[in-house]
């Protein structure tokens, strides 16, 4: 009779994977978004380029964006190589919208700068951001679960966060792709200012992996 | 003079430095993805398909994209240049392998990937003119940084009639490109979400969970899992269960997931990777197949009805109703009806229970133990003899049925419908394979409905006529013909018995028969005796119970016995020399080698199996059509339990026979599944139907 054994060799699989279930459990998830669209956007506090540490709570009362950046990727090239970004920039902070300009490129990886570069960038781009923010450790940056450059959030007066994702609907890195693109992030801002909700909340974003350490 | 040395030297080494730059600036602009068009054929067809494929020979370390990127990135693109005519469908994208970025997850290929492409031709292409296909390639290439690059790609093909020869480089490629293309998943899929998971549940049947070496589900839009979560597989003979951390799209889980799975099998020769696309419908819409799996499995229950097993039992049950009248009656028919509900839902926990411990069990797997069959014969026997009038339990004339009914009132009627369920066990009816399979691939509690369906659907003639006293004038008044019709009954019941008997010697061999038999003789003594100590005193009635009492412990006792008679029941062997024995093993064999196989998965102790063979599968019509077609014959006999068959089963959705299977010639062609009820024409139109 072979039934017997081979109910014993099932028996054995089984609790050779019941075992393991409990060991893989233990594998950390990663500590990614831990900020969710509709819930509080997580509070940090991390330096600015002026040297001054800028914390998220000091804008309690205004709409912010957080746009997460690298220069060198291609993504975001062709978001500054057209305009488009410093355009949108500009539009935002001239309505009275916070804009957060992130960097999380840690040392030696791409996009990372020192804050004088990261100023020099500004000026030369001719950008728009009220700051700049350098978070080479990426605990900003993995705190809101940002995958990708760029990446955009966009959180409310009551320090909701409202938008998470793409800044338009054409994921690619050809510069011709900005025209006739919808942007995301411009319209969850017009969304926020008319108290209307965000019609597209979440998005994937698209382009370059943040490079964290 | 020098002066002018001293310029040339300047010269020169602005020479040096000019150089060095040019050379530099040509390295970096080396791109990191070689890429090429390739083709399967060596020629074009006017208006044929072939498949083209972009190949790309990525730097190591460095890697491109599928359609779902992951976390970042962007799938390769092909603008195509066509001559008029043509058409280009889509890239079928090979599955991707997983490359970790830091925290994030990218879904995509390093080293080398070809991504096959149909192109159609126009059918007035006119031969002799070679044809060019060009287009433009983009894509995204990404180690730790990404840089997009492009390239034209070009081919240049000879119009020729005829079929075309395979390009000798291209269709090597291209054939394990498209054999890296995941196929339509066998399985169904659900899934369940949480605010924080989402849990797949694939109904895998058939894998073996010891060789399975890992297993990713790769979604097919972002949003929907996190992609850099671990996945928490657990692999079991009937399915695959994934759970993963739910992605930031809300309303993903609204809708089907749509993904592919990719599965390593360990075999001998290293890892085989399988993928296959797959769609979880959300759980909530299970709801819809239940209720179809219940409907299926109501109408099944109604056919068993007309079993020869179940029609006996349930005519004088049936013709027991003229003697009712009244409120009782409807009592009755509840009493018989939960009596079947009641039966069901025990045979299905029992069933779960079992097939939870991992057990490769199905619907019948009872008749797979001679003690049950043997039981059951006995039952059927002590039934048989009530209605021949050995045995009149209660002084009345309507018989078994009717004796248990009105000796214990309602009781009596709960052991008629649970009677019927033991009775009906054997007959898999039509409409019930496919309900009962689905249902084992469920949930307990979906399981248990399509069983309690199927109970119900046996039990609603009885309780309708029950229910509605107008459909019971239809039956003739009372009279002695009642008599003749009881002892008449007798004899289908008597014929089960002699037929299970005959399925205890296919599992048990010559002891379980004998053994059979033996109790079969005790119990017909234990009944004489019963019914002559009811004329003898209190004394005499009790030793006569005593004795009978004994008789039926030693017929169980012998009928346990038989299972320890671990006879020569070779319950596969047929007297039929034209069947070979099945074996997974000797099917591969002849489908490798392209043969037309025949699959009968029966067993001795289904009726509708030894039916079918009679009537359809052992005639001589049959058995010409397939010597002429070279259709070699299997026969599968599951009698007795075989995880091999088992598996068969599920690789169909059953889980119960019968099961007949048809695969044409070649190699690659699926077979077709026959019903389960055949027919001599049936057979022989499949047969004639295969190239």
């Amino acid at each position: 009779m072979s039934q017997p054994r081979l109910t014993r060799r099932a028996f054995l699989a089984a609790t050779g994977a019941a075992a393991l279930v409990p060991s893989g459990l233990l594998v950390p998830t990663p500590a990614w978004a831990a900020a969710k669209v509709g819930a509080a956007a997580p509070a940090f506090t991390t330096g600015a380029t002026t040297g001054q540490p800028v914390n998220l709570a000091d804008y309690k009362g205004q709409i912010v964006v957080l746009e997460w950046t690298n220069h060198d990727c291609p993504y975001v090239r062709k978001h500054y190589e057209t305009g488009n970004m410093q355009a949108l920039q500009k539009e935002a902070t001239g309505q009275g919208v916070t804009w957060l300009t992130i960097i999380s490129s840690a040392p030696g990886t791409q996009g990372h700068v020192s804050a004088g570069q990261a100023d020099e960038l500004t000026s030369k781009r001719n950008a728009g951001p009220s700051a700049v923010l350098l978070d080479p450790t990426g605990v900003v940056g993995q705190m809101y679960g940002a995958t990708n450059t760029p990446h955009m959030y966009v959180i409310d007066k009551s320090g909701t966060l409202v938008y998470a994702g793409a800044i338009d609907d054409k994921p690619t890195s050809r510069r011709g792709d900005v025209q006739g693109a919808h942007n995301y992030v411009r319209a969850a801002l017009a969304s926020v200012a008319s108290g209307q909700p965000v019609k597209t909340p979440v998005t994937r974003a698209y382009g370059c992996t943040v490079k964290y350490p | 003079m020098r002066d002018s040395s001293a310029r040339r030297a300047l010269v020169a080494l602005l020479l040096v430095v000019a150089l060095t730059a040019a050379l530099a600036g040509s390295v970096g602009a080396a791109p990191l993805v070689r890429v090429e068009l390739l083709s399967e054929t060596g020629s074009i067809a006017p208006g044929a398909t072939f498949w083209v494929g972009l190949r790309q020979q990525i730097t190591p370390g460095w890697h491109t994209y599928w359609i779902n990127p992951g976390d970042s990135g962007e799938p390769p693109r092909l603008e195509w240049t066509l001559p008029d005519g043509f058409v280009a469908g889509e890239i079928h994208w090979p599955h991707p392998e997983r490359i970790p970025v830091g925290p994030a997850m990218s879904y995509g290929y390093s080293n080398e990937v070809v991504l096959p492409v149909p192109v159609t031709a126009p059918p007035e292409l006119a031969p002799g003119t070679p044809v060019t296909l060009r287009a433009q390639a983009s894509w995204v290439v990404c180690e730790k940084t990404c840089v997009p690059e492009e390239a034209p790609v070009a081919l240049t093909l000879p119009v020729a009639t005829g079929v075309p020869a395979p390009d000798p480089r291209g269709a090597p490629l291209i054939a394990a490109a498209r054999r890296a293309v995941p196929s339509p998943s066998p399985w169904p899929a659900s899934f369940v979400a949480t605010p924080e998971r989402v849990t797949l549940s694939i109904a895998a049947r058939g894998l073996a969970p010891e060789r399975v070496a890992d297993v990713w589900f790769y979604p097919a839009a972002w949003g929907v899992i996190e992609h850099a979560a671990p996945q928490h597989v657990r692999t079991s003979a009937d399915r695959i269960t994934l759970e993963v951390a739910r992605g930031q799209l809300p309303e993903a889980v609204a809708a089907p997931i749509d993904g592919v799975l990719v599965v390593a099998e360990r075999l001998d020769g290293g890892l085989a990777r399988h993928a296959f696309t797959v769609r979880a419908e959300p759980g909530g819409r299970m709801t819809s197949s239940l209720l179809a799996a219940m409907a299926l499995a109501l109408a099944g229950g109604l056919v068993l009805n007309l079993m020869p097993c179940v029609l006996p039992v349930l005519s004088v049950k049936a013709v027991g109703l003229v003697h009712h009248t009244g409120g009782r009656l409807r009592g009755h028919g509840l009493a018989y009806t939960a009596g079947v509900l009641v039966s069901f839902a025990v045979v299905a926990g029992v069933l779960i229970a079992l097939r939870a411990g991992g057990q490769q069990l199905g619907w019948g797997f009872q008749l797979q133990s001679p003690v049950f069959v043997t039981l059951l014969a006995y039952v059927l026997f002590v039934m048989a003899l009530a209605l021949s009038g050995v045995i009149v339990l209660g002084g009345r004339l309507t018989g078994a049925g009717h004796e248990l009914a009105s000796r214990a009132g309602y009781s009596g009627s709960f052991f008629t419908g649970a009677l019927a369920t033991v009775a009906a066990t054997p007959c898999t009816a039509p409409f019930m394979g496919t309900a009962v399979g689905w249902a084992l691939t469920q949930p307990w509690l979906a399981s248990l409905l399509v069983f309690e369906a199927l109970g119900l659907g046996l039990a609603l003639p009885y309780l309708l006529l029950t229910l509605a006293p107008g459909w019971r004038r239809a039956l003739p008044q009372p009279g002695p013909w009642m008599v003749h019709l009881e002892r008449l009954l007798a004899f289908p019941l008597y014929a089960t018995v002699a037929w299970l008997v005959w399925v205890v010697s296919q599992q048990a061999g010559p002891t379980g028969v004998a053994a059979a038999l033996g109790g079969l003789v005790a119990i017909a003594f234990a009944a004489w005796l019963h019914q002559v100590s009811r004329g003898a005193g209190a004394l005499g009635r009790r030793l006569a119970s005593l004795a009978v009492l004994l008789l039926a412990v030693g017929a169980v006792g012998a009928a346990t016995l038989d299972s320890r008679a671990d006879g020569g029941g070779a319950a596969a062997a047929s007297s039929d020399t034209s069947w070979e024995r099945f074996s997974p093993a000797r099917l591969a064999e002849l489908r490798a080698a392209g043969t037309p196989v025949f699959v009968n998965v029966t067993a001795a102790w289904c009726i509708t199996c030894l039916v079918n063979e009679r009537v359809a599968l052992r005639s001589d019509a049959v058995s010409e059509a397939f010597a002429r077609k070279g259709v070699v014959a299997l026969k599968a006999d599951w009698t007795r339990r075989d995880p091999d068959i088992t598996r068969v089963l599920g690789a169909f959705g059953r889980s119960g026979v019968p099961l007949y299977l048809l695969y044409p010639a070649g190699t690659a062609a699926a077979p077709t599944v026959l019903p389960q009820i055949l027919t001599e024409r049936l057979v022989l139109d499949a047969t004639e139907a295969i190239r």
